[in-house]
């Protein structure tokens, strides 16, 4: 066979991993189109229709027409309607902002693995059923398509033609658009917005379970993969602009011939590793590029700041309080549970990135697990003496190194940040992290060879918990200085308001950078004590899903809360400790479709409480009202000047 | 249309305090207050976009007490609001075409070049002419406007004002809140004048001018 021949091979054989591509994007598209909402859970929604096909097949024996109709067309749908019912359609009655509507979607995505997690478990299984028989069907010149593909590929045209007609020319797609752009008044022309937004909930879950079941026995199923594989194909909608149909089906197309016909190109030499890291991760690398490309974020050009919960009062100091007693708490554990504790410190400080980056400067990043990876991978690099013209060295001084080349590196995304904002940003983010997982952390030089150790540190591990609690604390100082001060004020300023503070004379840009560095620094700090305390680096404790975690967990908290994060992190390690695989991912995901009714979090809700308890009672009829010092120097001078 | 002792929040604010008032058929009503005096929330709350903390709100005799908004709408209301009353990814022929497809009021002929348009690249003034075209094209027995002059050219308005009698003529009722009360609306059969939530004034616009000299 000559290469054209070859070439045509390799194309045909990439239109199955592409129209499983531009499937899943049109399903974003579609779902943004009819809901208004990037639906983050896609890829969640894609495996938990997955597993419960193969469950009833494989486990239940039912035939698969029957359980591909239960499936597909029934639990998918139902599904779709109970997310918009339970999570979403709260959120949009309440006017919430972009922001709390992302990390709702955000967390089901955590729900549903840890659910998965829970009735599944962790272990892949390579039996999911085919929907539609990999039979070889001949082309002209002995060519072979295969029947599996040509149904995905005939499958996504007419999904995407279909919906284009309808969402152009039919009463109910002109509803549908104007629900989207508008609900409120949509009501007011007589559109019940309800049911036009559980019909888009309910044909966008169905899409994601079609891409899940379609996808499903190419790959191991397990909980991770499929939802993040699904969530790498969102460089389709993102090329789309989530917007145009053909431009999804057309890019997720040439995708999949793309890497496909990338696995001919064979470069010499040192180049190799790279090419073959590209090819394999092409969806990554192009959501990188689409998202960095110039885009206001589909229709929402407006920042990403999560409602604050307040600051100080009774409710901060009793959050203080219990954080000091909860990290000092492990210093007197048996060995077997202070080895569990180890992860509390570290875990904090990455917690506290997100603080810092989102709680206070208003901007979303999903990718401080990438920063966390780098100061754990550097920390591993610097002390197995692989960095060249450096010898190997010891822990303390390879931690410090590792931080110090992060800080920089948080550029990677707060350079992004300065033209961006919303959306845009957040996919930035999530694209820079997964890109740091797959072409970095996942590549033999960080796989194999690596020690790490706690030579020139307390070996044992109370000795190493004091010196994690000792940096801890430095993160802590560190953190507490932004939020205070003329610092603080216009960083509070930048993320309440940007085209304010600007006006007021805040130099945004420069914050923003600053904010992305030191939110990259604590992220590295963590990351390497993880690597320390774990005495190994481990890439999938940095994985895009982990961080989506650690960021629902963050908000669910508080954003803005410091002691928030720190009590996040005992809170995680103790039920990932005492719990069940996937106990804390269903918590996490449950508190955040909740969030909605608690702005600011659980440290909101507490320091709203603590309000409540301190105000004093209404007076009674007839009854002087009890009165601060301040109220009553107040009240003497209104008197005064009262004529 | 008739208001008995309504109250509003809007979390801890009290925004209309115990309000009364009536709007009768086939003739044009009109709400006058400062900004902040309650106007717009009245008919928000008409229109069931807010719902009262107390009090009652009747329409054609019936309690609205439960009736979502797209429920009122399809009962025959409508509400232009002041700002932000078109949908801007929509042309303009699909805005008009969510009451009335294929069908543009004639009133506003200066529609009929830009039907093809996304509503949201036209003008303010367009834009207004297009919330009040689609409003007017659903033929609401209820038709209650905030600011509908805002944007539009004086001439516009008083072509507005004009076509706001003729419907009120034709049996139906007209609520319009206004910040003043321009001549074109001194045949206006009933006044409301409200003041920090609560109703100041209610009477004949003759006896208002009367009272202001």
């Amino acid at each position: 066979m000559g290469a054209a021949g070859l070439t045509l091979d390799l194309a045909l054989a990439g239109l199955a991993v592409g129209s499983a591509a531009a499937l899943s994007g049109v399903g974003l598209v579609v779902t943004y189109r009819a809901t208004g909402v990037l639906n983050l859970a896609q890829g969640a929604q894609a495996m938990a229709t997955a597993y419960l096909l193969r469950e009833l097949v494989v486990v239940h024996h039912w035939p698969l027409a029957l359980a591909a109709v239960c499936c597909l067309l029934v639990a998918a749908p139902a599904l779709g309607v109970l997310l918009d019912l339970a999570v979403f359609r709260p959120l949009q009655r309440r006017g919430a902002g972009p922001a709390e509507t992302m990390v709702a979607g955000i967390g089901v995505f955590v729900l549903l693995i840890g659910a998965a997690v829970l009735i599944w478990g962790t272990a892949p299984y390579g039996d999911a059923p085919p929907l539609v028989e990999g039979t070889a069907l001949a082309q002209p010149g002995g060519h072979v398509l295969r029947l599996d593909t040509a149904v995905q590929l005939a499958t996504v045209l007419v999904l995407a033609t279909t919906v284009g007609l309808v969402s152009r020319y039919t009463r109910f797609g002109v509803r549908l658009r104007a629900v989207v752009d508008n609900r409120a008044l949509a009501q007011l022309a007589g559109v019940d917005a309800d049911r036009i937004s559980s019909a888009g909930w309910a044909f966008g879950s169905f899409t994601a379970g079609l891409v899940g079941v379609l996808l499903a026995p190419f790959l191991l199923l397990d909980p991770y993969g499929l939802p993040l594989l699904v969530m790498e194909t969102m460089a389709v909608a993102v090329a789309a602009r989530l917007r145009s149909l053909p431009v999804a089906v057309v890019t997720g197309l040439a995708l999949g011939v793309a890497q496909s016909e990338l696995t001919r190109l064979r470069p010499a030499g040192q180049l190799l590793p790279l090419a073959q890291a590209v090819q394999t991760n092409l969806f990554v690398v192009a959501l990188l590029v689409a998202a960095l490309l110039p885009w206001s974020g589909g229709s929402d050009d407006t920042g990403l700041a999560l409602p604050g919960g307040g600051r100080g009062g009774r409710g901060a100091t009793a959050a203080r309080t219990a954080c000091t007693v909860l990290v000092l708490l492990p210093l007197g554990f048996h060995a077997d549970d202070l080895r569990h504790a180890l992860l509390v410190p570290a875990l904090a400080l990455v917690l506290l990135s997100v603080v810092v980056v989102t709680g206070y400067g208003g901007q979303v990043s999903l990718g401080q697990a990438g920063y966390a990876g780098l100061g754990a991978l550097g920390t591993a690099l610097l002390m197995s003496g692989k960095v060249p013209g450096l010898p190997a060295l010891p822990a303390v001084p390879a931690l410090l190194l590792a931080v110090a080349v992060t800080v920089p590196l948080g550029l990677l995304t707060g350079w992004p940040a300065i033209r961006r904002r919303g959306l845009a940003l957040a996919l930035v983010t999530f694209a820079v992290g997964t890109a740091l997982s797959r072409l970095v952390f996942d590549q033999p030089y960080a796989t194999t060879g690596l020690t790490v150790s706690r030579d020139g540190m307390p070996t044992g591990d109370r000795g190493f918990y004091t010196v994690e609690l000792v940096l801890l604390g430095v993160g802590l100082l560190v953190v507490r200085n932004l939020h205070r001060g003329r610092l603080g004020r216009a960083l509070t300023a930048m993320r309440d308001h940007q085209a304010g503070a600007s006006a007021a004379g805040v130099d945004v840009p420069r914050l923003k950078l600053l904010v992305f560095m030191a939110g990259a620094g604590l992220a590295a700090l963590g990351g390497g004590l993880m690597a320390l305390g774990g005495q190994a680096f481990d890439p999938t404790a940095f994985d895009p899903v982990q961080g989506l975690l650690w960021f629902a967990t963050v908000v669910v908290a508080g954003a803005d809360s410091a002691a928030g994060a720190v009590l996040a992190a005992a809170l995680l390690v103790g039920l990932d400790a005492g719990t069940a695989a996937g106990v804390s991912a269903v918590v996490v995901g449950a508190l955040a479709t909740v969030l909605g009714r608690m702005p600011g979090g659980l440290a909101g809700l507490a320091r709203r409480a603590a309000d409540r308890a301190t105000v004093p009672a209404r007076p009674g009829p007839g009854q002087e009202a009890a009165l601060t010092p301040l109220g009553r120097r107040l009240r003497e001078r209104i008197a005064e000047r009262a004529p | 249309m008739e208001l008995r002792g309504v109250r509003v929040r809007y979390g801890l604010l009290e925004a209309l305090h115990g309000v009364d008032l009536a709007c009768p058929a086939g003739r044009v009503t009109v709400l006058l207050g400062r900004n902040g005096s309650g106007r717009t929330t009245v008919l928000r709350t008409v229109a069931g976009v807010v719902r009262p903390s107390a009090g009652q709100v009747l329409w054609q005799g019936r309690e609205t007490a439960g009736l979502d908004a797209y429920r009122r709408a399809r009962a025959g209301l409508a509400l232009v609001p002041a700002e932000r009353g078109v949908f801007g990814s929509l042309t303009v022929a699909e805005n008009l075409g969510l009451s009335e497809p294929g069908t543009v009021e004639p009133s506003f002929p200066e529609l009929l070049p830009l039907l093809t348009r996304r509503a949201g690249t036209l003008s303010g003034g367009q834009q207004q002419m297009v919330a009040l075209a689609r409003a007017l094209l659903a033929r609401p027995r209820l038709l209650l406007l905030d600011e509908p002059g805002r944007g539009l050219a004086p001439a516009v308005v008083a072509r507005l004002h004009e076509l706001l009698f003729r419907v009120a003529a034709e049996g139906r009722t007209v609520v319009l809140a206004e910040q003043g009360l321009p001549p074109t609306l001194e045949a206006a059969a009933v006044v409301h004048v409200l003041r920090r939530g609560r109703i100041a004034f209610s009477g004949e616009p003759s006896e208002l001018r009367g009272l202001v000299r």
